[in-house]
């Protein structure tokens, strides 16, 4: 069966979550930071950095596992993430 | 030829209805006839003891017993035949009781005239039997059981014991089956985790028995002694002897889903404990919400394992066994109350079922409280049962003695609890179980007959307001509760309905495993050497499960302890000279006996015999006549012919 319910200690359950850092003008727009992010934290924005490329933007802050994926995969070292203690998380 | 003829009383089932004495006659009349016989009993011992003296004084070569079917006592008069020194197969059923006395109750005359005609038929196949001999064949100790719950484990259990090696295959990545998920057992009370985990535990402690979970089933082929299976291990990604179950990668895992175990009531992460007390007792990673696992996304629960148990490279495993019989224990899954729109499940939070209530429970007293449980609490019985609105008519069977079990639970652990129970019919039909009732009366639970006719939820206050009808009374009831418990119905699980598929077997009504004869072999199945046990064949509580289950076990013991089993002659064969090697048969055999080989550059169809049930769809599907099946030659099924359509008998 597929639960249709939240759980109900879901409220209760502390997970560390992350913040993400972009430096704009390193960004190549290469995307590879929105495409493998697991929980769609990032888009495409409009806006032009230094080079001329469109760098990522932070679409669903309160997504972030603090999984670090986008950081090691970012070729021009354009993104990092820092811990954010004691934030809760959605279930997913 | 001498060919005597024995008929039946049936102790009036057949009597009644058809005059014997005529029939009787009648026989006498026929020619090879010597013998005609007459007894209110031909299965009672004493009547078969003068069937074996009368073929030897007689001399008698063939026999014709008109009784009932052949699937009923067939095998009765076979052996008493063979026990006379006869071929079994020179003994030939007159089916007068289900095809004739039965379904011509009220038309005696029609009746014996009929009773005649199938005498008639049953002595012109008997005079072209031929006397057959019976074949053996080898057979292992090697044992498959599908599904790890109550039922597959005491079969594996039972087996094991006994010195068969069985490979015991669970689909969840611990065994248990949904017992692990009850509060107590009724009418006893029994913590079932606790009663339940000394079982589980002996499962890996028996050299006998090869565990397999997170293992599905792919596919199976081949026949008693010999099935072929192939199944799939899914990875883990813990190895579980190393795992220690810390709860340390559980901890830094940042993925919140809904717990399986506690029916979505509580959460768990991505890697978790399966149950408190699952065997093999070690982690697992589900890597459906893990973060990912290619390209590797996270890996915090590898950072902080100690024991190094976690491996993401894991891959699925194929494995390839051969078994010789099988036990499908594949169990049930509750009744889906959305289906049932009338009882708002899912659209409030105080309207549960009432697995999400032993949930509830169990957790209370291991000291976790997920919610208040209230002071007003309704049951509504039969959600999903005997309603064929939904398309099940059976009655599941448990949810009165649950129900029951639950709503004494709860009055007695708050005295000050209203506690309603809403049935239609209540049935405590099992030893302790009426008693156990009137103990739930005694206690202060309400007992009230009528079906709820509509719920809805005081959006404000979240109380739920029944209404129902009480029919004993004849009130019309509305009140308002504070908790609404479902009693669902059970469902065949989606594995049960997916073995039966793989492995050919029958279904009755509602989707369960149609067992071989409802009263004489209730854990067979038509399907030689697979067997069925526990909530896979219909819905049943603990105790009746666990008795089917050694069942099971016992009647696979008896296939394969003797080492060689006999194969019944009765199967199809190929006349080589007609044959053509169109292949038609090979396509509408069921059981995969019939291939297509080279023979002297010549292509021609060959029957496995030990495979073939002697079905006979290839005897009417092959169109030059080579298939034939012994026992039912064709000059066999014309004799028959034209004895049913010969001259009028008086």
């Amino acid at each position: 069966m597929i639960f249709q319910r939240k759980p109900l200690d879901a409220d209760k359950i502390n997970v560390v979550i992350g913040e993400v850092h972009i430096i704009k003008d390193r960004c190549k727009g290469c995307s590879f930071c929105i495409e493998y992010c697991p929980r769609d934290v990032l888009e495409l924005s409009e806006e032009f950095n230094i080079k001329g490329y469109h760098p990522p933007r932070i679409k669903n802050p309160d997504n972030c596992a603090e999984c670090h994926l986008c950081e090691m995969l970012c070729p021009e070292f354009a993104i990092y993430v820092t811990k954010k203690e004691d934030a809760k998380t959605p279930v997913h | 030829m001498k060919i005597g003829v024995y008929v039946c009383h049936c102790g009036g089932n057949i009597s009644e209805v058809v005059d014997i004495k005529r029939v009787m006659k009648f026989a006498e009349q026929q020619g090879d006839v010597v013998l005609v016989k007459e007894h209110a009993h031909m299965c009672s011992d004493v009547a078969r003891k003068m069937l074996v003296d009368d073929i030897k004084e007689h001399n008698l070569d063939k026999v014709v017993i008109a009784a009932c079917s052949p699937q009923f006592h067939g095998r009765t008069f076979m052996g008493t035949v063979e026990k006379a020194g006869l071929s079994p197969y020179v003994m030939e059923m007159a089916n007068i009781r289900e095809q004739c006395s039965w379904p011509h109750y009220y038309e005696p005359e029609y009746a014996t005239k009929k009773a005649k005609d199938i005498v008639r038929m049953a002595i012109a196949k008997a005079r072209l039997d031929e006397p057959l001999e019976k074949k053996t064949s080898p057979i292992g100790k090697r044992v498959l059981v599908i599904g790890a719950g109550i039922a597959g484990i005491q079969a594996a259990l039972d087996l094991g014991d006994a010195g068969f090696k069985v490979y015991l295959v669970e689909k969840e990545p611990s065994i248990g089956g949904k017992m692990v998920k009850l509060s107590r057992t009724f009418p006893t009370e029994d913590c079932a985790a606790c009663i339940l985990s000394p079982k589980m535990a002996d499962v890996p402690a028996n050299p006998n028995i090869e565990l397999l979970t997170n293992t599905e089933i792919e596919s199976i082929s081949g026949f008693l002694g010999n099935y072929d299976v192939v199944a799939v291990k899914k990875p883990r990604y813990v190895d579980t002897s190393k795992c220690t179950a810390c709860d340390k990668c559980a901890e830094v895992c940042p993925v919140v889903v809904p717990n399986e175990h506690d029916e979505g009531l509580s959460s768990r992460k991505a890697i978790y404990l399966p149950n408190p007390i699952a065997v093999p007792h070690s982690y697992v990673l589900d890597d459906k919400t893990c973060l990912g696992l290619f390209p590797l996304a996270c890996s915090k629960c590898y950072d902080v394992c100690d024991p190094g148990a976690i491996n993401y490279d894991q891959k699925p495993e194929r494995l390839n066994f051969t078994v010789d019989t099988i036990i499908v224990a594949t169990g049930y899954e509750i009744f889906d109350p959305r289906k049932k729109k009338v009882y708002e499940f899912a659209r409030s939070k105080n309207i549960i079922t009432a697995l999400d209530l032993e949930r509830l429970i169990s957790l209370e007293a291991e000291g976790t409280s997920l919610r208040p449980i209230g002071k007003r609490i309704a049951f509504i019985q039969c959600v999903g049962s005997r309603d064929e609105l939904v398309g099940n008519e059976y009655c599941s069977r448990i949810c009165c003695m649950y129900a029951t079990k639950l709503s004494q639970l709860l009055k007695r652990a708050d005295p000050k609890r209203d506690v309603y129970v809403f049935y239609i019919d209540l049935r405590a039909y099992g030893k302790g179980f009426e008693e156990y009732y009137k103990r739930a009366q005694r206690t202060g639970v309400k007992f009230i007959r009528g079906r709820v006719a509509e719920l809805h939820e005081d959006k404000r206050t979240n109380k739920v307001t029944l209404k129902v009808e009480d029919t004993l009374t004849r009130d019309i009831i509305e009140s308002e509760f504070d908790l609404v418990v479902l009693s669902v119905g059970l469902r065949p699980s989606p594995g049960t309905l997916k073995i039966a598929d793989t492995l050919r077997l029958i279904k009755s009504p509602g989707g369960w495993l149609q067992e071989a004869h409802p009263k004489f072999r209730p854990v067979d199945t038509l399907a030689d050497g697979v067997f069925i046990c526990g909530c896979a064949q219909g819905p049943k509580d603990i105790p009746d499960t666990v008795a089917q289950a050694s069942a099971a076990a016992a009647r696979a013991i008896r296939l394969m302890n003797k080492g060689e089993f006999e194969v019944d002659p009765i199967t199809a064969f190929v006349d080589e000279e007609l044959c053509s090697g169109c292949g038609i048969c090979a396509g509408v055999c069921p059981y995969d006996a019939i291939t297509i080989e080279l023979k002297q550059g010549k292509r021609v169809s060959r029957v496995n015999e030990v495979v073939c049930q002697g079905c006979g769809a290839c005897v009417a599907a092959c169109p030059s006549g080579a298939q034939q099946q012994r026992w039912f030659m064709t000059p066999q099924l014309h004799a028959m012919l034209s004895a049913a359509l010969g001259e009028e008998v008086s």
